[in-house]
This record gives structure tokens, sequence and C-alpha cells, in this order.
């Protein structure tokens, strides 16, 4: 199995606890002989790599350095996320089983993934934007709770940590309960809960 | 080539949707495209009462949902926007089996479409700057106008060519964003000539003298009323040119000098000679322009100078001031006049040459028609676009994205 997370945080770059959550992920996927890509944003060591743990990382810069919001430093970032995961997958045959992807910032760019390559994506959730906004009814925060709605309505399976999460999701999205998954990493069966999660959105979307 | 070949454009206004000048742009460019065999999708904004997918002279348009996200400002709409026109036109790029040859972006405000688009299809892209937000601007003064300004260079960083419709674009952008010589490709803007042909018994004398008297000429000016387009060193060339024939001055097109421009007029009480009409629609500015004895566009600043080429294509011959397109468009004493920028006294002599003397005035608006349908035909500016869509796609068949 092939796939590729987007995530906004990654070793070096750790910003909350996404960071090291995804790092622990993907040398776990690499271990279970997943071959594992991770997109993410660092602002100067641009590139791909492959680390010491077997997990091949493709680091990508905002082109655009002036801004007005991190909507719109999000916005023009998710065209760069968008070439490097095209060049993983014109590099591989033209086969990726599926995308996963972490929280709202990239969620542009696997909906345009999905759409233009058939690549199915799970959407990670770790938080809304209802939960961190003190006031989810600006002009800012709808922006940002239309493209979580955009994420949920166009990925394939939804996965959360906790049952409370998954009831915060129907309660706010209307999303159908049975799209999303709780995966528990505290669980012992965690990466197997994950591989099966995978199991059932590759290969799913579009039949590709 | 074996197949047809396919463009799809991405323009944020296409009619009915009609902001600026690149909505009629991408109109006469991708129904002439289609008239000599290129298969043409535009994508666009929607419009209310505007159909997501029809038909338009060849061309396969369609109308993206444009509002889907809120926004909190211009800026962020323009990239939700992009947002949504990159999944639409993925999923059409899809049905169609991937069938598109090459993108084509019109200005920043698709860039990031056009972008995406380019890199998950791995096909070349093309773009038209119209215009720059350092030149609309006069410099970056403000966030949003710095990020435009980024979004612009790395548009046509990204492009394989970049179109600019005047020389004097060209070397703008060319300075704007640092771009090599080689990139840029100056193809002109165009104008429907059609669209000025005689009807048939079509009576001018009863219009005209709605305007003017008999023996009054009729000076015509178009455009915004503001002050880069130099409206106030036409005004101040009035009493100028009344010193030597007499004649109406039409002023078509509103701004924030109105009421200045008013206030000179009649401190120099010639309110019966100077006529401003405001906004005038479609049809009678076309009957006013064949109307018009000489056709003033006295702008300071000009990227292109469509009002000008307009006035040719209806036979009425132009004083121009001598910047930016204008200085292209017109060659003096022989398709036109060319004034000194910014100053009256040369822009009165330029239209009282004109309107005194039949024969320079003959002479100049036979060669400006020949000059409109020579160089700024639709139909030729289609073949030149087609020409540098094969001759990109022949760079790009050689490149490991082929």
């Amino acid at each position: 199995m092939r796939v590729i997370i987007f995530s906004w945080e990654y070793p070096p770059r750790v910003v909350g606890q996404l960071a090291d959550y995804i790092k622990a992920l993907s040398t776990q996927l690499v271990k279970n002989k997943v071959e594992t890509y991770v997109v993410t944003y660092h602002d100067s060591l641009t590139g791909a790599v492959e680390e010491a743990n077997g997990v091949r990382v493709a680091r990508v810069a905002n082109p655009v350095r002036a801004h007005i919001g991190v909507l719109t430093w999000d916005l023009t970032l998710n065209q760069e996320v968008e070439r490097a995961a095209a060049s993983i997958y014109y590099n591989a045959d033209e086969k990726v089983d599926l995308i996963n992807v972490y929280d709202w910032h990239f969620i542009p760019a696997a909906v345009t993934l999905k759409n233009a390559l058939k690549i199915p994506f799970v959407y990670s959730v770790e938080s809304l934007e209802n939960h961190r906004s003190p006031d989810p009814n600006t002009p800012y925060s709808m922006s940002i709770k239309s493209i979580e709605w955009l994420g949920l309505y166009e990925s394939e399976k939804v996965s959360v940590k906790s049952e409370w999460m998954r009831d915060e999701i129907v309660r706010i999205h209307n999303v159908p309960e049975e799209k999303v998954k709780v995966v528990s990493p505290s669980a012992d069966s965690w990466i197997k809960d994950v591989l099966e999660l995978y199991k059932t959105v590759a290969g799913g979307a579009n039949g590709k | 080539m074996k197949n047809k070949l396919s463009v799809m454009m991405f323009s944020w206004e296409y009619p009915p949707r009609v902001i600026g000048g690149i909505s009629p742009h991408v109109y006469f460019l991708s129904k002439s495209l289609a008239e000599i065999g290129v298969k043409v999708h535009v994508v666009t904004c929607d419009f209310p009462g505007a159909p997501a997918h029809e038909v338009i002279d060849g061309v396969e348009v369609h109308r993206i949902d444009s509002y889907k996200n809120p926004s909190p400002d211009f800026a962020t709409w323009v990239y939700l926007m992009n947002l949504n026109m990159q999944r639409e036109a993925a999923a059409i790029v899809n049905k169609l089996g991937g069938k598109i040859d090459v993108f084509h972006a019109h200005d920043w405000l698709v860039a990031t479409a056009g972008i995406g688009l380019k890199h998950v299809f791995r096909k070349p892209l093309l773009v038209t700057m119209h215009s720059t937000e350092i030149g609309r601007r006069d410099g970056l003064h403000t966030d949003t106008e710095k990020m435009i300004h980024e979004t612009e260079a790395w548009l046509t960083y990204e492009a394989w060519k970049v179109v600019c419709c005047s020389d004097y674009m060209v070397s703008h952008v060319k300075w704007a964003f640092g771009l090599p010589e080689d990139k840029l490709v100056m193809i002109p803007n165009g104008v429907n000539t059609r669209a000025y042909e005689d009807p048939e018994n079509e009576h001018y004398e009863t219009f005209r003298a709605k305007f003017a008297l008999p023996h009054e000429k009729i000076v015509l000016y178009v455009g915004r009323l503001v002050y880069e387009k130099g409206i106030h060193v036409l005004i101040n060339a009035v009493p100028k040119v009344l010193a030597k024939v007499d004649a109406k001055f039409i002023i078509v097109g509103s701004g924030y000098m109105k009421e200045q421009l008013l206030d000179i007029v009649k401190s120099m009480r010639l309110e019966h000679k100077v006529l401003f009409l405001g906004f005038v629609d479609e049809e009678n500015l076309l009957r006013l322009q064949k109307c018009a004895d000489v056709s003033v566009v006295p702008s300071l600043f000009e990227p292109f100078g469509i009002v000008a080429l307009e006035a040719m294509a209806a036979k009425s011959p132009v004083v121009v001031s001598d910047t930016g397109g204008l200085s292209e468009i017109v060659d003096h004493d022989v398709t036109g006049f060319k004034a000194y920028p910014n100053n009256p006294e040369s822009l009165a002599w330029g239209i009282t040459r004109i309107l005194i003397d039949e024969n320079y005035k003959k002479y100049i608006r036979e060669n400006a028609f020949r000059k409109v349908q020579e160089k700024y035909d639709w139909q030729k500016i289609a073949q030149q676009t087609k020409q540098i869509y094969k001759s990109v796609l022949g760079e790009y068949s050689k490149s490991f994205w082929a």
C-alpha cells in the first residue's frame, strides 16, 4: 500500500502535538510495510528526502511571502502541496492508494487530487474551528468551517481520536455517523485500526 | 497533432458576467479560436440566470459555484473561488478523459486554479497578463497589494509563456516580475470590426441633430472621468479649439472628477459647447462614434487603449496622447494624431488640424481603419494565439512531463 499523509507540522517543525503524532504514525506505517510519504510545510528545509525511519518527507514553502491572514497563506500553500503530491504520484507509476489529510489546512489539495487523480482521502480531524475559535460565526471562522465541511463532504472516511469528537462532527456538520471512524492512539490495536481503516478506503474512491 | 487542439481557459468573468475588459476579451478570443478549429473550454464564475454549462459560439462554457465559501474579504474570496474552480475544472478534465492540451489563465484572479491544475495534470500553463497590481496602484503600499503582486509573480513564473496585449505591457511585465525576454509574447487585444459595419438605411443626421447643430463639428471623448484618463487636459483644450473652429464636445462616461470638470466648463462659460452624457448604452455609443468628426484619447496612463481602436474601427479619426499602448496603436500623421501627454496646446492643435483639413482627416481615418482590420482583427489574434499553443506544445512534447 502507498499512502501520502498531509500535515502542516512534522519534525523539526513542531507547533502542537500533531508533529510527533504524525512521526509516530508514519514510522509505524513503514514498519507495517506501507510505503509512506509525508507532505508538510517548512519555510526553508524544502525538498524531498527519505528519513532514517524510512518515511519519505516532502517539505514545501509558500511562494507568496506577503499575506493578510492565515487563510490566504493556507490557500496559496496548497498548490505547492499539490505539486509535491503529484510528483509522488507520477514517480510511482500513477498509483497512490490514499491520502490521509490532517486538519483543514491541506483539505483544498486533497479535494483537488481526489477530483483530478482519483486518489481517495481520509480526513483526520484533530480539532474543529467551532472549538478553537471564541466566536465561530465571524466571516473568518465561517470561511475555515466551510473548508472543514468540504473535507468532510469529499472524504471517503473521517477519522477521529475520540467518541466525543465523532459526536461533535455529527452534531456540527451533519455528517452521517457511519462515515466517522474512531481510531484511538492509546488503544493497543491503534496501528491495526489505522491499517484497517486504510484498507476500506484504498481503491475505494473511483475505482483506481 | 492527430486530435483537435484542446484548451481550457480560466477567467473570473465571461458574459453575461462583465466586470472589466477580461470578459469581452475571453469571449472574442475563445469564439475566434473555436472558429479556426480549436476546442475551447472556458471555466468561469457563475452569474444569476446563466446556466452552469452551455455552448456559446462553439465554446464550451462552464460556470462554477464561485460563492460557495463565505469569505472575510475580496482577496480571500478570490483564493476560495479558485479552490472551487480547481475542484470543478479537475472533474471536467477527468470527464473529458484528460483530453486538454493547454491551460490558459487570465490574470491573477485565477492564478492558483491554473497553477494547481498544471501540476496535478502535468500540462503546460499559459497566462495573459491584462494588468498588474503594481501598475494599477502605482506601487505596492499594503499587504494585500504585495500579496497580489507576489501571486502575479508566481503565476508568471509557473507559466510557459506570458502573453501581453501591447509592447508597453511586455516591457512593464518584464520589469515588474524580472522575467526573461523569451518568456514574453505580444499579441494585441482585438476589436470586433463587424459591430461597426453600417446597417442599411441608418439615418445619422437625425441622431446627430440631438447632440450638435449642423455647422458644429463633433469632438468625442469616451472614458471614465478620472485623472489618469486626462479628461481635464481635453477640457482645457476646449477654448483653444473653439478659437479656430466651431465644435461640440461630447463627453461620455462618469467618474469622481465630474463635478470639478463641470465647474471648469462653467467658469469658462462654455456649458453650451461641452455636453456631459454620463453612461451611454452600447448601441448609442456606436452611433456617437460613427458621428464623431474626431475622437480624443488624452490619457496620462494607458496599458492598451481599446477606446482608440474602437474609434478607428468606427472610422472616426483619433487624437491620442503619446503614451503607453496608445503610442503603439497610432502612427503619427498616418493613422492618427499623437499629442504630447498632459499638454492642452498640443491636444488642441491635433483636434483643430483634423477638423479643418478634410484631406488630412480622410487620409487618417482610411489608414486607421485598414490598420485595425490588419492588426487588431480577432481572427488574426486567434491565429497568433494558436501558434503560441502549438509552439508551447512542441517544447512540452520533448519534456519529461509529456
